[in-house]
């Protein structure tokens, strides 16, 4: 018996290529099964993320199973991706099943949803039939692997982007963002995905105040919050925990007058501001004042980068978790 | 056999206090620091049951005394408040003191190597002195708190966020509701604590003492007060708790 792994994934296929090779999760069981139906192929699997889809074979014959597999999916294709598909054998493809549990080979280095991902298509196929002894020892192992690398190496530590860099030092004033408002200066696009990822992490309201009303409006409703003329913006300092500002104006818009104005309103409490703007709106001078945390788009930026190298460094490590454990894992298909 | 128990206790507080350190240097949390500081009150529980029963009385007679009621009241507030709100991290910073008090009383000289009972035990005197130094128990973890809060505040407004220190550090809001509540707490007990030394009876000498024990009550009540009312920025409300708790310290260590 030998071990096969088909597949296509961000680093090798354009998105329009892996959307043709998309396998919805109430449809992972059923494909699995369905590469049973291929000729000596003895167990199958199927990943499919909205990054990679993988083809997991036990088969007699890899060769002769690749080839059929290469022709099922040109069919279900329409045109030959072969050019995007990479193919590894044996040791290699478990290596690889490893790397991409503990997240070396996902777009974010060390991200956590892959091993979700991976469980379930696993449990489907099972669930299904589709897996037997050399995959399931397989994917168990794989499991463990996983599991290891992130107890055991700091891969997932620290945001690698800047809206979750933002969340993270919101949620390390705030706590639970559930009783956190936010407002957003400019209805930009930065603003917009750093404030989904705020609301995402539970943050109580959303208001959007922009120069274009309509823009704030619009913003708003996307977000399920609220939208405030420009020159409002003021008074509902008095109220917020967080401010986003990425307005595209050539000079500061939130000056340290403007929260003077308000900390008495505010009775000193904490207030987060992010300024993702170039050139600035935030005067670095409100970072001064005591109860102001201020960050500016080069800061989170930099921590993220921090955060990726730090991840980056990790990699040799998990690598030898990763051969420790195959060394150990005695399959007739390695 | 109750020196053994102390010396018991401050080796317990001193490994809580190292192993946490060395946790959080690791980058980790310190999830056994509350296992040692409960066996740190323990052995402060069976010292000062030992040396309540030698007195007869609450067990205040001497500076070791009141060292260790101080300790225990710490850490038993620490217990309480601690895991209570998921600040792991407050028993890294309150050992260290729990140990200093602990050893101070360990010096010669402070504790009565053989404690006398207390003649004619009034109940106010008793109440005045296990409440007081109870809420002084209090006012000690706030200072704690403090301290924690402007060591997170410092590494957020400077931008020094890769310690596992920081890392380890309980959010900045939680953090001062812990030190408001602490706050409320210690002024509560103080209040009963001021109240019964009114009522109990005092000589001219006592006069000292109860004149400062009512100035530093005064200065929680400021700042508990122009907190709610007005509001204060956390570094202010962190640093009064620091200042008050030490300037009250130094103020009974001397009257």
């Amino acid at each position: 018996m030998e071990l096969l792994c088909l597949g296509l994934n961000h680093k090798t296929a354009p998105v329009e290529v892996r959307e043709r090779f998309a396998v919805g999760t109430s449809r992972l069981g059923e494909a699995s099964l369905a590469l049973l139906d291929l000729h000596g192929v003895a167990e199958g699997l199927v990943i499919s993320t909205c990054n990679r889809t993988e083809y997991y074979l036990a088969a007699e014959d890899s060769s002769h199973a690749v080839r059929e597999l290469e022709n099922l999916l040109a069919k279900l294709a329409g045109s030959d991706a072969s050019p995007h598909f990479y193919r590894m054998e044996r040791a290699e493809a478990a290596r690889h099943l490893c790397r991409v549990v503990s997240g070396l080979d996902s777009m974010m280095l060390g991200e956590t949803e892959i091993f979700g991902q991976v469980k379930q298509a696993y449990q489907l196929a099972l669930d299904a039939g589709a897996t037997r002894g050399v995959l399931n020892r397989l994917f168990q192992r794989a499991f463990t692997v996983g599991k290891k690398v992130r107890t055991n190496t700091s891969i997932q530590e620290g945001s690698t982007s800047v809206g979750n860099v933002a969340v993270d030092l919101a949620e390390k004033i705030f706590g639970h963002l559930k009783n956190s408002e936010v407002m957003i200066l400019g209805a930009g696009e930065m603003s917009r995905i750093t404030a989904q990822s705020l609301v995402s992490r539970g943050a109580r309201s959303i208001i959007v105040s922009n120069r274009t009303y309509d823009r704030a409006v619009e913003l708003a409703n996307e977000m399920g919050g609220s939208a405030v003329r420009f020159d409002a913006w003021e008074e509902i300092l008095a109220r917020v925990d967080v401010v986003i500002s990425s307005t595209g104006s050539p000079h500061a818009v939130v000056r340290p007058e403007h929260v003077e104005r308000v900390r008495r309103a505010r009775k000193f409490r904490p207030l987060f501001l992010i300024d993702i703007a170039v050139p600035r709106d935030i005067d670095p001078a409100v970072g001064e004042i005591e109860e102001v945390y201020l960050y500016d788009i080069d800061t989170l930026e930099q921590l993220a980068v921090e955060a990726r190298q730090r991840r980056e460094r990790q990699i040799v490590e998990c690598e030898n978790i990763i051969e420790a454990e195959l060394a150990k894992l005695d399959l007739p298909g390695l | 056999m109750d020196r053994w128990t102390l010396v018991a206790a401050t080796v317990l507080s001193l490994i809580a206090g190292a192993w946490g350190m060395w946790s959080v240097h690791r980058g980790h949390r310190s999830r056994w620091t509350v296992v040692w500081m409960a066996g740190t009150l323990l052995c402060q529980f069976a010292f000062l049951g030992l040396r309540g029963e030698a007195r007869g009385a609450c067990p205040l007679a001497d500076r070791g005394e009141v060292l260790v009621f101080l300790a225990w009241s710490l850490t038993l507030f620490y217990l309480l408040v601690g895991p209570a709100y998921r600040i792991s991290l407050l028993g890294v910073f309150s050992a260290p003191v729990v140990f200093c008090f602990q050893a101070a009383a360990l010096l010669p000289g402070m504790l009565d190597s053989s404690p006398e009972k207390i003649a004619g035990v009034n109940p106010w005197h008793e109440t005045h002195s296990a409440t007081s130094v109870l809420a002084y128990g209090a006012l000690a973890l706030a200072a704690v708190a403090g301290v924690m809060f402007l060591v997170l505040d410092h590494q957020l407004k400077e931008h020094h966020l890769k310690s596992g220190l920081f890392r380890n550090l309980p959010p900045v809001r939680e953090l001062l509701v812990s030190l408001t509540r602490l706050l409320r707490l210690g002024g509560f007990l103080l209040t009963i604590g001021i109240v019964a030394g009114f009522l109990m009876p005092h000589d001219k000498s006592a006069l000292p003492h109860l004149v400062a024990a009512l100035a530093v009550w005064l200065a929680y009540l400021v700042v508990l007060g122009v907190h709610g009312i007005r509001g204060m920025t956390g570094r202010r409300l962190a640093c009064s708790a620091l200042a008050l708790f030490v300037f009250s310290l130094l103020v009974f260590a001397f009257i």
